[in-house]
């Protein structure tokens, strides 16, 4: 898409004055402003393309913007998850009573994703922590959506800030916990074989303990 | 056959290095930092004396890969295996930045089998201190 990124200056072309270069008549009315840098970083209106379909007017913007739109709000969360007062006091009722910091439950933006129109966007978050911590987050994330969406608006400078879902994401728990089983099979697996090579081996207490322990039991959480 | 008694006052012999120390830890303090493109992990005691550490670039990834979730985990998990041998059964986690690193690299922490204490919250937050830089235009 190269011919998108050549600017429509006026330049003393040996051609002769006043020489554009138009983008090829295929794509009807595409407008594009003036100036574009390097096709990356721009203002707002560039990379739009109007396709006009029977009176109504879409926008479509460029993938690669909308990729870049997807990172910026994911950092731009995640900021405020770490330093705004009322997201924090919303994910962990707790840190309002000055708990200072230690944590039940921790909450991360695991993936955003943006439509291509640039209107909605939906918030995959990841929580670690007990069941009544996950949901607690989310509740609070959910609730407080319309102020994350203003607070957007503020720091971001976009045409039409975006309607934001929160959706729980659970891949993380799947993986860690399909991890944790291959674990332990291997490490059942390893510890047969050690028993069968010293046949009177008094490694034989090591298999006690894997029943015993369970990965949730330890932690200690803070009220 | 005796180890040779460091001077301490004299630069010329040179620093003694890294005598490995064999102490057994019980209890020690996990660091995490977890950037957008990186994290770090750290393990130490709970002075705040480095034990080891262990990143996503040391690991192997490179560019763009440090900075996924997969990669917190192997960094993690890295860490650790030095530890658990020398016998670290508690820990508190100390998660400093945003990034993906954050969740991944607490949930390989409680996999590999060490008790967590506390997790702890350390990003630098100033009370309105130096100016940040400007804005990314997108």
């Amino acid at each position: 898409m190269a011919y998108l990124l050549h600017p429509q200056l006026i330049l003393p072309c040996p051609c002769g004055w006043r020489h554009h270069i138009l983008a090829p008549p295929s794509s009807t009315a595409t407008t594009m402003s003036p100036v574009l840098r390097n096709g990356l970083s721009g203002s707002v209106h560039t990379g739009e393309a109007f396709v006009r379909r029977s009176r109504s007017v879409r926008c479509m913007a460029n993938p690669r913007r909308v990729k870049m739109v997807a990172k910026q709000i994911q950092r731009e969360l995640s900021d405020m998850l770490l330093t705004d007062n009322v997201l924090q006091f919303a994910v962990l009722p707790e840190a309002s009573l000055g708990a200072d910091r230690y944590l039940s439950s921790l909450t991360t933006i695991s993936d955003v994703e943006v439509s291509s129109d640039l209107q909605v966007v939906k918030v995959y978050v990841s929580v670690f922590g007990d069941e009544r911590g996950k949901e607690v987050a989310l509740a609070g994330l959910k609730s407080k959506a319309k102020y994350v969406r203003s607070e957007l608006g503020r720091r971001m400078k976009l045409r039409l800030t975006p309607e934001i879902r929160f959706i729980e994401d659970e891949s993380f728990e799947r993986g860690s916990r399909v991890i944790a089983i291959l674990d332990k099979i291997k490490n059942d697996k390893s510890l047969e074989n050690k028993n069968m090579e010293h046949l009177d081996s008094s490694a034989q207490d090591d298999d006690d303990n894997w029943d015993d322990v369970d990965p949730d039991e330890g932690i200690i959480y803070v009220d | 056959m005796a180890k040779p008694i460091p001077k301490i006052g004299s630069r010329k012999n040179g620093r003694i290095g890294s005598r490995k120390h064999a102490r057994k830890i019980p209890k020690g303090v996990i660091h995490v930092q977890a950037s957008f493109n990186n994290t770090i992990v750290t393990v130490t005691d709970v002075r705040g004396r480095v034990i080891s550490w262990s990143s996503a670039g040391t690991c192997g990834f490179k560019g763009t890969r440090r900075g996924t979730p997969f990669a917190a985990q192997t960094a993690a998990g890295n860490a650790i295996r030095t530890v658990a041998n020398q016998g670290m059964q508690r820990a508190e986690v100390m998660i400093k930045g945003p990034g993906l690193g954050r969740d991944a690299a607490l949930r390989a922490i409680r996999r590999s089998g060490i008790l967590l204490n506390f997790i702890r919250d350390v990003t630098p937050m100033p009370h309105n201190g130096c100016r940040s830089p400007k804005k990314r235009r997108v």
